[in-house]
Parts: structure tokens; C-alpha cells; sequence
């Protein structure tokens, strides 16, 4: 057997697949239940010619990565929920300077300090509007060790292409939980660089309008001598507060995902076709949710299972054909119905949206979404 | 150095952004030119400058250099330039920062740059006051000094920067007044020359506001006033027999610290680590 | 698809964590696919500590235990862990010194000294590979070498020979004794 296939934690998982991205900066604070993706990073940077610093704080270290993303270095920080909330400041900035850079939240028991080592996946909302202000932001959401590899290197992936930070957004389970994974995976990883800029820096305007609507960094030292700034901008990167110059920056940025949403989303999907009732969940509950389905249609119930592995922005067309034959969309999560304000937002008119939440600590059983299902359906 | 021409600060300027935002009289612009008269005569490129700001006044300042200018979000110049300099050690990078803005809201990051001594040059504008949101006290407001959220009087010491940054084992710090422009500009070629982190605190002026609320005249008796509150001893030698007072201050490089660069370190670390995964 | 669940259950210090990496180890070195979890608490030692095995050719869909087949318990403190979570078909291993009362209902107990036998060999830190040993006898789940090539790769090196020692002692319990069924007959000479 390869030592390529062996069991790896979920955090380890997603230091690995960092660093098979590219990723050759790491800053971060130690929390739980993130803190392994530090340690192993603080071990495996080094011996790929990367750095590891552990900061003084969550801002300083996502602002560090945010220093290293335009110096021209991959990078990446990880943290839980309070640590989340703090880095919100600078993943504005991020969002508004389009600096790419990949920031990890393993989520713990919340509000504020909560429950540390218990699971949940209180964030999902935060997410996509922690920071102030209007901004796109990609956030994905995987649910197998496995894929928290693969699913941390697309965010490196998709954060270079489109100059946004990319959240990676798990539970304590799954960070925890260790699962035999394939390593070979990694060498089939496709990588996406950032468009640099190579022409002329007396023509370079670093937020002019592009065919993809991604504009061209440039790299200090090139000749270009930017400006880059968290006040609203013009293409040429200073402040402006001109009306109609400001529309036409924030249409752009606003308006950046959605030129090729196919690279974006993401979602898994389990008989769905023609399912009266759908469940959807992120994560360790989507893992219960797939047994429960699996058990529910061995039993002659119609169920499904519609997993967003982009959870932002939201796999809208996809969730649409997914839902559309059902009576019942159950939202399935560890939370008080975050995802399901969306689930809601979204869902066709002929389906109602149930939601089953947890906010104990405790994972949700594939029993409980099974009997929740038995009983909608007795109701139907 | 641009092929050995005499410093003209308009070769370091984004001109086409000119006029600039300061107010008459206000000393940032005097630090400004100090700052570029420094890079000049330490001959760096201008393309291998990188400039990182905060907020404030002083954070205002990056975009008007002719360089790789990173304005971010409140007090977190240092740790943003902190990744820069890790990624591209060939950047000589400066971080542009104000008394609020180092501080108070990024005091933790000055700390420990201070503490890591990572090759930056932080040049700390203090003006005492927050001018950029119309005149609120700072950690540097002297004792006594009116502002409009101290409206019976500072009653909070002012923070002896310089006192923090040595302490926490800053490679250099030093203090100017920018009443001596060619005094200021060699303290900060000291900070550019020096192979670690180094704190310069620019005593600069804020006549519009802090100056005019506390009665303290024109900028040149500003400048003028802080002259005379200048204590000629060394940094050094003071002791505890001479307790720190708010009002004046010592200049000059004020404490050298050789100590191990900490990107140097860092990059040892990794080459002795290559090709052992 | 069939899923064998082993939950490793003690308290803080017994080495269980370490026994479930290593029989995560094995496993996979068969080719199997294996989700292991563990109590993740602040917990100090001599509190409650377990871990779990969800063995398998495929992932499993759900990666956490549900439905035991397998449950070893090195400590009384632990014999509540599995609770309401045992099939009716599983099989239990409790060490006979430290578990006096182990769990009762329709699966089947068996009584090893493990802990006794670790002792003989200088240290009851060895109980939990001599426990893997009776388990990995008893089940079947892999073969005996897998499981002392996964203590050479993970184990720690000083204590190799010990510990694959205790590994031994433990098939030997299963193979050249009856088990003990009954707690309430404890084997003769632990």
C-alpha cells in the first residue's frame, strides 16, 4: 500500500492541501479546534522553502497574509469563531482590495467563546456578512476529510483567479476526524496563478476592467509602483468618492463571481431527481444526512440530499433543479436556521422549507434527521 | 538614488495627485520630505520602495509616494508589512504610521515587530492628537491638553513611544523634531541602514486643530515650543532619578539593540529544512 | 455496505488514542477505510477517554459510531461510554482488574487482564496493546502482523519490543484461553 493512502485528520488534510497549492506563507494565532493546521504548517513550511509566523494576534495574522499575498506569496491563515470575528476587519480589506488569500474557520460552539472543542456550524452567516459593507466573498464547505484537501487547494485556486479571499469553512468534527485519505489526488491538482501584470506600467491601471472582470496585480518591484487602498477606489487605485466612479467600481467588484459562476459552485447531490423531500446540509450533517437518505430510500420514502460544497456564494441553479420536485426542503444544520434563510430565499414556490437544528454541541445523528423526515412525511 | 541627482522631492512624488490633503502648517509634510530625502540618499529604488500606512493623517501620506504604497485598514501597517517583508526581503519596506494608529489601535503590533525585529522601518508621526477625525485625544496628547473628547483637560500621561519601543527590543529607535529637516533625515537613514526593526517617532505638529484648540500659536512656535521642551541629555542616561515627562522629550537615536534579523532567521530555517520532506 | 464500529474506551493516560491510531494503522495497511474520532475535550487525566473505529471497505457515510460492534473498556470509569450504543451482536472486552462490572445486556463480555499482563512485562502502560492484541485475536478485524507492523511504524521506538511484547501477550490470552465470559468468574490468575 502507497504511504500515499493513510489516515490524516481534517486539519492536517487542509495543511497538506495548502501547501500542495502553492501555499508558502502561513500566519495564524492558536485557537481551538483549528490549532494543528498551524502546528503542521509551522512543520512543513519550512521544508518547501516557505515561512510559518505565529502573530501577535487573529488581525495581525491575517493581515501578515494579506502582506505576503502581494508580495506575490500564496498564504493563508486558519482560526475558529472569536478568531473569525477578529480577522473580519482585514478580510474586508481583502475583499475590497482584491487581495487573494485563504483563511480557514473551524467552527466551535458559539456566541463568543461558547463551547471550544464541541462542533457547530454557527458561522455560516458570518461567512458570507461578517465584514461591513457590501462585498462578494467565496466560502466552501467540505465534509470529508478528503475533501477538506481538496476543497482548501481550490480555495487557493479560486482566490488567485478571482482576487478574493476564500473562506474554508468546516466543523470542529471534521477538523478533527481522522479518515483514510488518497494523497495521489495531489498530483492530478491543477493550480491557478494570479494574472500579474506585464506590460507597460505607464499604461497599467490596476483596477481597470477586464474581460473576466478580474483585474491584474501587479508585483512590487515590476516597475508599476501601485497604490492600493481600503477607500473606494477608481481603476487607478486612488481613493475617489465620485458617484458615478464609485457605481462603476462596485458593479464590478459585486458583479465579478457571477462571469463564471461554473468554476465556483459546487454541490453534491443524492437523489434528488425525484425527491419529495430534500434535505440539505453542510459538512459532518451532510455526512447523517446522506446515511439517513440512503436509509430513508431503502425504506420506499422519497429523499434527498442536496449538499452546496460552495456554500457562498450560494449554488442558486443548482439548488433550483434539486428542489424542484419536492413538497419539503429540510434545512438540516448545527445552528439556530442560518443556512435556512437562504434555503427559504431560494426555494421554489410549490415547496415549504422545514428547518432541524442543533446548538448543543452535539453532532446531528443520521437517526434524527431520518425520524424528522418519517415524521414530515406522515404529516404530508 | 536616482543616478546621482541632489535630492528633489519631486521625483519621489506622485504629482498628478497634488494638491495634497494636509493643512497649513501641519508638520507631516516636513516628515514627508525628510522621509524621502532618507530613501534618496540611502539610494533606494524607488520600485523596490514599498510604503505601508494606516489610518489617519499619516496614513494619508503612502499614496502621495512615487513607490508600491499599501494604505490598510486601521493600525495594521506593521503586521501587513510584516508579511510583505517575509515574502520579499528585497523590498525595503517602510511603514508610515501615526500616534493613534501605532499606538493605540495597532500598540499590540508595535510591540511585537518590536520584539520579532523583522528588517522595517516604522517612521511614527505623533501629532498628538487624532486629526483625521477632528481632534479626539491620543496616547500621545500631553498631560492637561485640551481635545474635543478631553474637554476639561487630558487626564491620561502620554505614552512614551520610543520608551515602549526600546523595551520591547526594537534593533534601533530614535526621535526627531521637525524643526531640524537635516537632523530628522539622518535619524531616518539611520532606521533604513539598520539590518532589523527600527521605531523613529517624528515629533510632528497639528496646528489646525490640537494647536489652535490648546492656544499654542503659530506652526513655527509650535515647532519652536517643542525645541525648548527638548531635554539635551541622552536617552540613555536617563534613570529613575529622571522620571519620564509627557511634554518634552529627548532626540537623536536614542538605543540600539543588535540583535538577530528575524526574516534572516526565518530563511535559515528554511534552507536548512530544503529537501528533507 | 458493512461497517464494523470499535469504540476504544478508559480514562486519560491508558494510551487509547494511540491504541486507535495504531489499529487505524493496520487497517489501512489491509486496504481498509477507516474513520477514527476521539473525545476532544480539556480533559485531564484520569477522565474519561475514548476513541473510535468505523472500519469499512468504502467511507463510511456517517464517520461517527452509532451502532457498536466492537467495544474495548480498560477502565470502570469508561463502562458507561457505550451505552445504548452496543448491537446485540457485539462483543465487549473489559480488563477483569480495572472493569469489575462491566456492562451487561444481550452482547457478549469477555474479561481479559490486560492491565495484569502489561505488569508482568514492567509497566501497565502496555494494557492498551495487549488489549489491541485480545481484540484484534478475538475479531478478527486484522491480521496480528498488520497490527505489530503499524506499532513498529507508529509506536514509540524505545518501547517497541514492549509493546509488541504485550501484543502477543494479548493473542495469547484469546488463543490459549478460553475467555471469560462471565465477570463474575474471573480468569484464573489475573
Amino acid at each position: 500500500m502507497s504511504v500515499q493512502v493513510r489516515n490524516l485528520q481534517g486539519n492536517e488534510a487542509c495543511a497538506l492541501g495548502a501547501i500542495a497549492a502553492g501555499c508558502r506563507f502561513y500566519a495564524g494565532y492558536p485557537i481551538t479546534p483549528s490549532s494543528e493546521i498551524a502546528e503542521r504548517m509551522a512543520e512543513a513550511l519550512p521544508k518547501v522553502g516557505g515561512a510559518f509566523v505565529q502573530m501577535e494576534d487573529e488581525i495581525a495574522s491575517i493581515a501578515a497574509v494579506l502582506g505576503a499575498e502581494v508580495g506575490g506569496t500564496k498564504a493563508m491563515t486558519a482560526t475558529s469563531g472569536p478568531g473569525f470575528s477578529l480577522k473580519q476587519e482585514v478580510l474586508g480589506f481583502a475583499a475590497a482590495a482584491e487581495i487573494p488569500c485563504v483563511v480557514v474557520n473551524v467552527m466551535r460552539g458559539g456566541p463568543s467563546t461558547g463551547m471550544p472543542t464541541r462542533p457547530s456550524q454557527g458561522d455560516m452567516m458570518q461567512a458570507r456578512w461578517g465584514t461591513h459593507g457590501d462585498h462578494p466573498v467565496i466560502a466552501l464547505a467540505p465534509a470529508s476529510v478528503s475533501e477538506v484537501y481538496t476543497q482548501t487547494a481550490r480555495a487557493f485556486n479560486l482566490s488567485e483567479r478571482f482576487r478574493i479571499p476564500a473562506v474554508v469553512l468546516y466543523d470542529e468534527v471534521i477538523g478533527h476526524l481522522q479518515e483514510t485519505v488518497d494523497l495521489r489526488e495531489s498530483a492530478t491538482l491543477e493550480l491557478a496563478e494570479r494574472k500579474w501584470a506585464r506590460g507597460s506600467p505607464a499604461t497599467h491601471l490596476p483596477y481597470a476592467e477586464t474581460d473576466d472582470g478580474v483585474p491584474v496585480m501587479s508585483r512590487p518591484g515590476d516597475g508599476h509602483r501601485d497604490h492600493m487602498t481600503g477607500l473606494t477606489h477608481g481603476e487607478d487605485g486612488f481613493p475617489t468618492q465620485n458617484p458615478e466612479a464609485v457605481t462603476r467600481a462596485m458593479d464590478r467588484l459585486l458583479g465579478k463571481l457571477e462571469r463564471d459562476r461554473d468554476a465556483i459552485d459546487a454541490v453534491d447531490m443524492l437523489a434528488c431527481e425525484d425527491a419529495d423531500i430534500v434535505v440539505v446540509a453542510c459538512g459532518i450533517v451532510a455526512r447523517a444526512a446522506r446515511r439517513a437518505v440512503r436509509d430513508l430510500r431503502a425504506e420506499g420514502l422519497a429523499a434527498g440530499l442536496f449538499r452546496p460544497i460552495t456554500l457562498w456564494p450560494f449554488p442558486e441553479q443548482a439548488f433550483a433543479r434539486a428542489a424542484e420536485a419536492a413538497k419539503i426542503v429540510l434545512v438540516a444544520e448545527m445552528n439556530a436556521g442560518q443556512l435556512r434563510l437562504e434555503v427559504e430565499r431560494l426555494c421554489p414556490p410549490g415547496a415549504r422549507v422545514v428547518g432541524l437544528g442543533r446548538i448543543d454541541g452535539t453532532p446531528i445523528a443520521p437517526a434524527e434527521i431520518r425520524a424528522k423526515v418519517q415524521e414530515l412525511t406522515q404529516d404530508a | 538614488m536616482l543616478d546621482g541627482r541632489p535630492f528633489d522631492i519631486l521625483d519621489y512624488l506622485r504629482r498628478d495627485l497634488m494638491p495634497h490633503f494636509l493643512c497649513p502648517g501641519c508638520g507631516h509634510g516636513i516628515a514627508l520630505r525628510a522621509l524621502l530625502w532618507a530613501v534618496h540618499e540611502t539610494g533606494i529604488a524607488k520600485d523596490r520602495l514599498a510604503v505601508i500606512s494606516g489610518i489617519g493623517c499619516a496614513g494619508r501620506l503612502a499614496a502621495y509616494i512615487d513607490a508600491n504604497t499599501f494604505h490598510v485598514p486601521h493600525g495594521r501597517a506593521l503586521p501587513f508589512a510584516t508579511g510583505l517583508k517575509i515574502a520579499r526581503p528585497d523590498l525595503a519596506v517602510v511603514v508610515l504610521t501615526g500616534d493613534g494608529d501605532c499606538l493605540a489601535i495597532g500598540g499590540n503590533h508595535l510591540i511585537h515587530a518590536c520584539r520579532r525585529n523583522l528588517d522595517l522601518t516604522c517612521v511614527m508621526l505623533n501629532n498628538e492628537v487624532y486629526g483625521m477625525t477632528g481632534g479626539q485625544v491620543s496616547p500621545t496628547t500631553g498631560a492637561g491638553r485640551l481635545t474635543t473628547t478631553t474637554p476639561q483637560g487630558n487626564r491620561e500621561p502620554a505614552f512614551d513611544a520610543c520608551g515602549l519601543a526600546e523595551a520591547a527590543g526594537a534593533g534601533l529607535v530614535g526621535r526627531e523634531l521637525t524643526l531640524h529637516p537635516p537632523t530628522l533625515k539622518n535619524v531616518i537613514k539611520e532606521g533604513l541602514a539598520h539590518p532589523g526593526f527600527s521605531f523613529i517617532e517624528v515629533m510632528s505638529d497639528c496646528t489646525e486643530i490640537f494647536g489652535r484648540k490648546n492656544e499654542m500659536g503659530s506652526s513655527g512656535e509650535m515647532i519652536l515650543s517643542q525645541a525648548s521642551a527638548m531635554r539635551p541629555t541622552s536617552y540613555g542616561s536617563r534613570g529613575a532619578t529622571a522620571p519620564f515627562h509627557p511634554n518634552a522629550f529627548p532626540t537623536g537615536v536614542l538605543a540600539r539593540n543588535e540583535r538577530p534579523e528575524y526574516g534572516a532567521h526565518l530563511r535559515a530555517a528554511s534552507a536548512s529544512d530544503d529537501g528533507h520532506d | 455496505m458493512d461497517t464494523t464500529e470499535i469504540r476504544l474506551c478508559g480514562i486519560g493516560g491508558q494510551g487509547l488514542i494511540l491504541g486507535a491510531r495504531v489499529l487505524a494503522k493496520a487497517l489501512v495497511s489491509e486496504g481498509r477505510k477507516v474513520a477514527q474520532s476521539q473525545s476532544y475535550e480539556p480533559t485531564s487525566r484520569g477522565e474519561l477517554s475514548r476513541a473510535d473505529l468505523l472500519v469499512g471497505d468504502e467511507a463510511p457515510d456517517y464517520p461517527l459510531a452509532t451502532a457498536l460492534d466492537l467495544a474495548l473498556i480498560l477502565d470502570q470509569a469508561a463502562a458507561g461510554a457505550c451505552d445504548g450504543l452496543l448491537k446485540p451482536s457485539a462483543m465487549v472486552l473489559a480488563d477483569s482488574e480495572k472493569v469489575p462490572a462491566p456492562p451487561q445486556g444481550a452482547f457478549t463480555t469477555y474479561s481479559y487482564p490486560f492491565a495484569a499482563a502489561a505488569a508482568e512485562l514492567g509497566t501497565t502502560r502496555a494494557a492498551n496493546m495487549a488489549a489491541l492484541g485480545a481484540l484484534v485475536a478475538l475479531s478478527g478485524i486484522c491480521a496480528p502482523e498488520s497490527l505489530i507492523g503499524a506499532i513498529g511504524a507508529i509506536g514509540s521506538r524505545s518501547h517497541l519490543a514492549r509493546n509488541t511484547d504485550a501484543v502477543h501477550a494479548g493473542l495469547r490470552m484469546v488463543r490459549d484461553a478460553s475467555p471469560v465470559p462471565d465477570p463474575a468468574k474471573p480468569r484464573p490468575g489475573s
